[in-house]
């Protein structure tokens, strides 16, 4: 029986994130599903951006790419279909994958290419300074909304459901027995997955909010979920505030490289 | 010899034979004239030789794809233009810093922006090896005919995986669309460079996928080999691939991603004479310029001018040893381009033989006449 | 030997498929010769002036483009018009004589057909290009029928209606 530290680089430890932050759960929950599946370490590519999240390589002894910020999954796409036999994780954060990868963020999705997405969503970005992204809840503090927050934030699993992921899951980090089982579930759908996580981001999010420390931000997340069953009935107005958590979706179809192979035995000459 | 068939094709359909018989086998783009005959080659022609197409979102993306399938094996290309080729510069750089194979078709247009969209220009020079932010060097040929297009394609190829970089294939619209005969030869197998591989039985605690000791690349595995795990990053790293910002570190990646070009300039350099032996008037041009330079040399010479013509295949690095053999050899030489003088620049940087630089630019889109090579010439003689 | 041959009309009268054709029949089916053909893009809408280059020679061919042409085809009076002072004494006008009407005191050697007439007359307007590629075949000897005719075969493959058409109308420029 393998265990996740089968699959992490010790002699990196201790991890670069501040106390408090959720990154580092997200990070032993994927090397927990590796071993739960008892994968090749071979077979493994994760691809990651640039920003804390990004940094969830230097960590994992499997194939890993390392590339520019924003540009994650299309350079995930590049290595799913450069060898279609691989498992193909793409870790990133909220600015990473949502704000400035947004655009390939819907376009892996449409595509339904054959990668596991995850997104640790903190609602800002930590290694610059806590500025505000995308997925930002209105109104809120940042170190560039000081005076409060005005756009409106992605909700980043109906954006992935309705651009056409095959598997779509949303946890907190208060939870990683569920994180584990739908990157796991994730993983296991040939096409595109997404998963992605709530996690606390104590040292800028959480004190320009006042949100208190990391286990009082944790207990808040938990607070604010609703699980798929209970939201379906509730109303709009009492979803307000909430995160829906579980599998939001799981329609699996033909991935981009199914599609595509169909195409090459159609056509090939050598 | 390789089965050799005659064609008349079209410099883009031309690329995208040469980049198949060099092995590419995946392609990611965004469509942009007058590149786009590229794309649409590639999308036919590579499925049928087991090959992947797939157009991208913007050339952003197509970048970052051709360095994620290179890293799992695969000779990758893209084919863009002005615009898009701005915006390849990003992911330019993560394949030089982490060292993967691929090559950049580049069909010049006119510019700044959206210029003038679909009409020739040589604007993207320097763009070619400064594009992209911080220092590193970089490989460029440009093509000044439809045999080039195939032919040195599988040049093109070959440099990037030898020297594991991307590789800028610097064609232009009057090429990309010229259509003449050419001889589609199949290349042998030993005329096809791969990347090193690691010494068999090479262990995961031995195994280095960067070397920074030497100038040369060290052996690389696709991602999904039975035994080796890959690591690249865009950060400054160690030899496993491991994030290392010291500044002894930093130091020594930057003259290394410079000297595994720059010291290996003389393998690098395809240059082509024309009339030179007995020249005292010398153009220097590349891509399409070289014909108007060539039927120029035909027209001084039948007025009587010794002229000759040095044309730069390889454009970066720039061939240094050549532009100063024709500096010395001429009094008068006219630097021959579609745009304000870019290659000029560089050549007075080596003039230090008092020689007459002449510029014989044109920037309208429309390819300079040889008439016009001519005129700068008499307009600009000592 | 080096023969530089414009090809002009306006968008729709086909000059680049006959440029193609030349081009093939040049490059695959003449012993040593080497061709090159630059169309000019951007202006291959319908009834707007368009324009082919193509040189082919036994030697390297460096600039593309024409100036002043050997050989010209002028399908259409706007083309005619625009080329008529390039025109040197010894180069060869080849005109749609229903279509153009020459410029008096204009240079070059002048040869008109009905092109679209004949093309007419053999059910397919549209082959009229290929009507004048037979004429200037015949007249200059510079590609050889057979392999005109292989080269329209190899630009059409696929189409076996219109390689029949435009071989018929090659054919029938042969015989003019």
């Amino acid at each position: 029986m393998k265990s996740y530290k089968d699959y992490m680089l010790f002699d990196k430890l201790p991890q670069t994130w501040c106390a408090g932050c959720s990154h580092g759960i997200v990070l032993q929950s994927i090397a927990a599903v590796m071993a739960e599946l008892d994968v090749d370490k071979h077979d493994m590519a994760l691809v990651s951006g640039i920003g804390c999240f990004g940094r969830v390589d230097d960590y994992l002894d499997i194939n890993c790419m390392h590339v520019t910020h924003g540009r994650a999954l299309a350079a995930a796409t590049g290595v799913a279909l450069g060898n279609p036999n691989l498992h193909v994780l793409c870790t990133m954060g909220d600015g990473d994958g949502t704000t400035i990868g947004g655009n390939h963020l819907i376009h892996a999705a449409r595509r339904n290419i054959n990668v596991t997405a995850i997104i640790s969503n903190n609602y800002n970005y930590g290694q610059t300074g806590g500025q505000y992204s995308a997925t930002t809840p209105t109104h809120s503090i940042t170190q560039t909304s000081p005076y409060g927050h005005i756009e409106d934030n992605f909700d980043i699993c109906k954006l992935a459901i309705a651009a056409g992921a095959s598997y779509v899951g949303r946890a907190t980090a208060y939870n990683p027995v569920m994180i584990r089982k739908l990157i796991k579930e994730g993983m296991q759908v040939k096409g595109f997955s997404l998963i992605e996580v709530m996690s606390a981001c104590p040292t800028h999010y959480g004190k320009f909010n006042k949100l208190g420390e990391a286990a009082r931000m944790l207990k808040l997340m938990n607070e604010q979920s609703v699980t798929v069953a209970q939201a379906a009935k509730m109303s709009p107005e009492e979803l307000k505030g909430k995160l829906v958590v579980g599998v939001l979706k799981n329609e699996p179809r033909d991935d981009y490289y199914t599609e595509y192979a169909r195409i090459i035995e159609a056509q090939r000459i050598e | 010899m390789g089965k050799t068939v005659k064609k008349f094709m079209e410099g883009n359909d031309a690329m995208v034979a040469g980049a198949i018989a060099a092995g590419a086998r995946f392609f990611a783009g965004y469509p942009i004239s007058p590149s786009s005959e590229v794309a649409k080659g590639a999308a036919k022609e590579l499925p049928r030789h087991g090959g992947i197409y797939i157009q991208m979102e913007d050339e952003l993306s197509s970048m970052a794809a051709l360095c994620g399938a290179s890293l799992a094996g695969k000779k990758a290309f893209t084919a863009t233009s002005g615009p898009g080729f701005s915006l390849m510069q990003e992911n330019l750089g993560l394949a030089v810093m982490s060292e993967l194979p691929c090559v950049v078709y580049d069909v010049q247009r006119s510019g700044p922006s959206t210029g003038a969209a679909t009409k020739p220009a040589q604007g993207d020079l320097m763009q070619a090896k400064y594009g992209t932010h911080g220092d590193h060097s970089i490989i460029a040929l440009a093509p000044s005919s439809v045999q080039d297009c195939y032919d040195l394609s599988i040049t093109a190829f070959n440099l990037a995986e030898k020297y594991r970089t991307p590789v800028i294939f610097l064609a232009d619209e009057v090429i990309g669309h010229l259509r003449a005969t050419v001889s589609i030869r199949e290349p042998e197998p030993g005329e096809i460079i791969n990347r090193k591989a690691p010494a068999p039985g090479t262990t995961q605690k031995d195994f280095r996928p960067y070397d920074y000791s030497g100038n040369m690349p060290a052996p690389m595995v696709g991602v999904g080999d039975r035994n080796l795990l890959m690591r690249t990053t865009g950060s400054t790293h160690d030899e496993k691939g491991e994030f290392r910002p010291t500044p002894e570190n930093i130091d020594r990646v930057t003259h290394y991603l410079m000297s595994k070009i720059e010291d290996h300039v003389d393998d690098i350099t395809i240059t082509r004479e024309y009339k030179m032996e007995d020249a005292d008037t010398v153009l220097i041009s590349f891509g399409c310029s070289v014909r108007s330079s060539m039927s120029a040399v035909d027209l001084l010479r039948k007025e009587g001018v010794k002229a000759g013509m040095l044309e730069l295949v390889t454009v970066w690095p720039m061939p240094e040893k050549q532009i100063r053999k024709a500096l010395q050899q001429a009094k008068n030489v006219v630097v021959v381009e579609l745009n304000m003088g870019q290659l000029a620049g560089e050549v007075r940087k080596y003039n230090d033989y008092g020689c007459n630089v002449i510029q014989a630019n044109r920037t309208d889109g429309v390819l300079i006449t040889p008439k016009q090579v001519v005129d700068a010439l008499k307009g600009g003689m000592k | 030997m080096k023969k530089e041959i414009v090809l002009s009309g306006v968008g729709g009268q086909g000059v680049v498929s006959v440029g193609e054709v030349m081009g093939l029949a040049a490059s695959l089916y003449e012993e040593g010769l080497n061709a090159t053909m630059s169309a000019s893009y951007g202006s291959e809408a319908r009834g707007t002036f368009t324009k082919t280059d193509v040189i082919i020679s036994d030697g390297a061919i460096g600039y593309p483009n024409i100036e002043s042409p050997d050989i010209i085809l002028c399908l259409a009076q706007v083309a005619y018009d625009r080329y008529v002072d390039a025109f040197r004494d010894d180069t060869l006008v080849f005109y749609d004589n229903e279509e153009v009407t020459p410029r008096e005191g204009a240079k070059g050697e002048h040869i008109g057909f009905p092109y679209r007439s004949e093309a007419i007359k053999l059910g397919s307007i549209q082959s009229a290009n290929f009507v004048a590629l037979g004429t200037m075949s015949k007249k200059t000897g510079l590609l050889k029928p057979e392999g005109c005719m292989k080269a329209i075969a190899d630009r059409f493959a696929g189409k076996k209606k219109v390689i029949e058409s435009n071989q018929k109308a090659l054919q029938r420029g042969l015989e003019l």
